[in-house]
């Protein structure tokens, strides 16, 4: 019996995602261009929304513009940090440049490249694209599964905004 | 003996675990490729369905267009 269990735990460990209240897993990415590189203690103090995205899925379309909205109305204690799971940067850095053509907004948060999928295996992403918001202590505050649309991110507003406080 | 059976069927069941044979949702880059669609024409594909159904007398059924009239 007692082997059982020990087999179930240990598949069910298998399964296991990051949820709320659980520490924000560590990373250690560079940014598209390569040029820099981030760690989750860069943004220590900060609320941050950490957003993993491809190029190639559909919902991260629909919601990139609107994420670039978001990050443009705050100026201080919020960032939004998107991760890219595409096999190869430039794919992202083409998809970014067609969402800035489209919004006439400059790509205004800070964009990783996660080409051998690591963050998104610690953070067991359930499907594409995901969102976390991770409070200034790096707890998660809330999992966002799937694309967000207008409405949903003047809600998160307000969490972020209760964060901040 | 039970314990090396029971280790050699985990190990061998291991190998249908569904972690390690399914493909995770930000592994599917290839998968969303459109060249991986069967018809690479979405459009097109609609439009012969839709004159597959008339010329086999269907009557709609499709949801593309409207019924078998053939008139759209």
């Amino acid at each position: 019996m007692k082997t059982l269990l020990l087999f179930i735990t240990l598949g069910l460990h298998l399964y296991a995602g990051v949820s709320q209240g659980d520490k924000a897993p560590e990373f250690t990415l560079q940014t598209l261009d390569g040029k820099k590189s981030y760690t989750m203690q860069n943004f220590q103090g900060e609320v941050v929304l950490l957003n993993l995205w491809a190029s190639w899925c559909k919902g991260c379309k629909k919601e990139m513009p609107e994420f670039f909205a978001l990050q443009k109305s705050y100026t201080k204690g919020f960032s939004l940090v998107t991760i890219s799971v595409d096999d190869k940067a430039a794919k992202s850095q083409n998809f970014l440049k067609s969402v800035e053509k489209k919004t006439g907004i400059k790509t205004p948060f800070i964009t990783l490249h996660d080409a051998k999928k690591e963050v998104a295996k610690a953070y067991g992403v359930a499907a594409m694209p995901s969102s976390y918001l991770i409070d200034k202590k790096g707890i998660i505050r809330a999992v966002i599964v799937g694309s967000l649309n207008h409405e949903e991110i003047e809600a998160l507003k307000k969490d972020i905004n209760t964060l901040l406080k | 003996m039970k314990t090396s059976l029971l280790l050699t069927l985990i190990v061998l069941f291991s190998g249908c675990s569904e972690k390690l044979t399914r493909v995770m949702p930000y592994e599917k880059e290839h998968f969303a490729d459109p060249k991986m669609s069967l018809t690479p024409l979405a459009a097109r594909a609609e439009q012969d369905g839709h004159i597959f159904l008339i010329r086999e007398a269907s009557a709609g059924g499709d949801g593309a267009y409207q019924g078998g009239c053939g008139c759209r």
